[in-house]
């Protein structure tokens, strides 16, 4: 099982749509993908997990140096369409409180 | 006496030219079959990493038959991305990383001496020799 | 072998063919045995496999000179194809000395890292204590540190570093380090956690950082102070009602932000209570999504509730390894307090 993710640009607004199980194998591909992501100064990036079936700390490391990394370059990330379980896991690691994040998010433009 | 000679490597079938040149080069100075064949994959290797990796380059053969000095002098030239560090590609097991320094220890074996010069950005130059003893 | 001079390489020639000549009119064992002899000088004196085939040619050429013509271009050919098969070869020797190479800087770190993070665990008359650690791969990503005071106090931080391997190990050495630098200050649990936030912030890159749970009893008070930095809740098993209370403390995760402020709440621990505390090796159940981590490990503590807390964190152990197929693939740690 491997992760993917893809990308569109709709009216200014990253959508990366991430797809599979996280874990401290598959992690690396898609921590290079994000840090390719041009991150500039109010740009909004939308991340949707709806589709990730799996996610231990290793895949949870990334999101928040994608997150940290944002911060510092003035954009917004947002992660939507979280499961209970990922819900959870932000939860318990006070990330949630941290982060922008939306559960159960109707996916629409796909 | 010295005669240079050179293949510009742009497409894969060059490689098959300067290993050509180079064989008739190292056959006419006089080496055995063994270090024809040497000096042909030798060749064969620089010629292949320019094609790979850097596009464009060119291998140049030069026979030097002189009373105190018998040797080929292949000279790899390319305008590539250059060699970052030199120090490693020179270290055994390094090479299957690709690039254009990949297999250089190799080529070092089969030859007598090897040196390198790199500039990133601008390209690498490779001096092989192989001396008839 | 290229340094070998002409004269050398003249006399192996010379040795090989008679040996080669002697096996052609006799074919004995014998002729077999010297030629294996033979060979061994060869690799003694560095002899590439092309060369081999070169003076097996000039052999041949010299014993059966009239053959030589058909057979010359199938020699040379096997020159060329060994040039660059031996070139290949020993490429991937070296590659696979560097592995061992690596095993081997891999097994000292790992023992360097067992006796860096080796927990003692404290025996108390006044409290029951337990802990079993147990790392997913060669290197363990989760740490047990305690404190006491005689019998008065005694705190326990239950860490677990994101990622596993060597860079958690590293990680954790850091973690060890900024626990023991505080001396007194062991029992103020958001204090702690405060520290050791800071340590990590300024140590490890972004996505680098650390859960920790702690604890501290007073064995005095019956009080049991706690704090977390974004990791599982502990278990308080109250015995008098029977029931499991799960102790919640949010707080974020070590090392995310430098100044990260934590709370901590208060809990009475009476007779017979137990406190558990895990990593998420414990709770994790991976493609048995259907299980409810929570009820096993409350089940598994409720009916075996006077084993000691050592038997206890072992049996756990058995149960938990038992559901993921004795492949457990995060580092499993338990610690377990009993009055």
């Amino acid at each position: 099982m491997d992760v993917t993710i893809h990308f569109k640009e709709i009216d200014h607004k990253l959508y990366g749509y991430v797809e599979g199980e996280i874990d401290t194998f598959t992690a690396s591909g898609l921590r290079e993908e994000l840090e390719a992501v041009k991150i500039t100064e109010g740009l909004e990036i939308e991340l949707d997990l709806s589709k990730v079936s799996y996610m231990d700390s290793t895949g949870l490391g990334i999101f928040v140096a994608f997150y940290k990394r944002a911060v510092r370059e003035k954009g917004k990330v947002k992660l939507v369409g979280l499961s209970n379980r990922l819900q959870r896991l932000f939860e318990i690691t006070g990330l949630s409180d941290l982060m922008d994040i939306e559960t159960d998010k109707k996916v629409e433009l796909r | 006496m010295a005669s240079k000679s050179s293949v510009e490597i742009i497409t894969e079938w060059d490689i098959v030219a300067a290993r050509q040149l180079g064989r008739n080069e190292a056959k006419a100075l006089g080496f055995g079959t063994v270090d024809q064949a040497r000096i042909t994959t030798a060749i064969s290797e620089l010629a292949r990493n320019i094609y790979l990796y850097a596009n464009i380059g060119r291998i140049e053969i030069e026979r030097v038959d002189t009373e105190t000095e018998k040797k080929i002098v292949v000279t790899a030239t390319d305008q590539g991305p250059g060699i970052h560090d030199i120090r490693k590609v020179m270290e055994e097991g390094y090479s299957t990383s690709g690039g254009v320094g990949a297999g250089l220890p190799g080529v070092k074996r089969l030859m007598d001496s090897l040196e390198v010069q790199s500039v990133i950005g601008e390209g690498t130059t490779i001096r092989a020799e192989k001396w008839l003893r | 072998m290229a340094a070998l001079g002409r004269e050398k390489m003249k006399q192996l020639e010379a040795q090989y063919k008679k040996i080669l000549a002697d096996y052609i009119v006799n074919q004995t064992e014998k002729n077999l045995y010297i030629a294996q002899n033979f060979t061994r000088q060869l690799i003694q004196k560095n002899i590439s496999p092309e060369d081999v085939i070169s003076i097996h040619k000039n052999a041949i050429a010299e014993i059966f000179p009239d053959r030589m013509n058909e057979a010359q271009p199938a020699y040379d050919f096997l020159i060329e194809v060994m040039v660059h098969y031996g070139m290949a070869h020993r490429e991937h020797q070296s590659l696979l000395q560097k592995q061992a190479e690596y095993e081997m800087e891999m097994k000292i770190a790992t023992s360097i890292q067992k006796a860096l993070l080796k927990t003692h665990i404290p025996k108390l008359s006044t409290v029951d204590i337990g802990m079993l650690s147990v790392p997913a791969r060669k290197m363990n990503g989760d740490y047990v540190h305690f404190f006491y005071h005689r019998d008065d106090y005694l705190s326990v931080a239950v860490t677990d570093v994101v990622g596993k391997g060597v860079p958690a190990a590293l990680c954790m050495s850091m973690v060890k380090y900024g626990l023991e630098t505080l001396e007194y200050a062991y029992k103020e649990p958001s204090y702690v956690l405060e520290v050791i936030n800071r340590v990590i912030e300024k140590g490890v890159d972004d996505s680098m950082f650390v859960s920790m749970f702690y604890g501290c009893l007073d064995t005095q008070r019956n009080m049991f102070s706690y704090a977390s930095a974004g990791h599982e809740p502990a278990l308080h098993y109250n015995a008098k009602q029977d029931q499991f209370v799960a102790l919640e403390a949010k707080g974020l995760l070590l090392g995310v932000l430098p100044n990260t402020k934590y709370t901590y709440q208060e809990v009475i621990l009476e007779d017979n209570d137990i406190i558990t505390m895990m990593t998420d090796g414990v709770t994790e159940f991976r493609g048995n999504d259907h299980l409810n981590s929570r009820q096993i490990i409350t089940s598994v503590i409720r009916d075996n509730k006077y084993l000691s807390a050592q038997q206890l964190c072992q049996l756990l152990y058995r149960e938990i390894e038992k559901i993921h197929g004795f492949d457990l693939s995060d580092d499993f740690t338990v610690v377990i307090l009993k009055k």
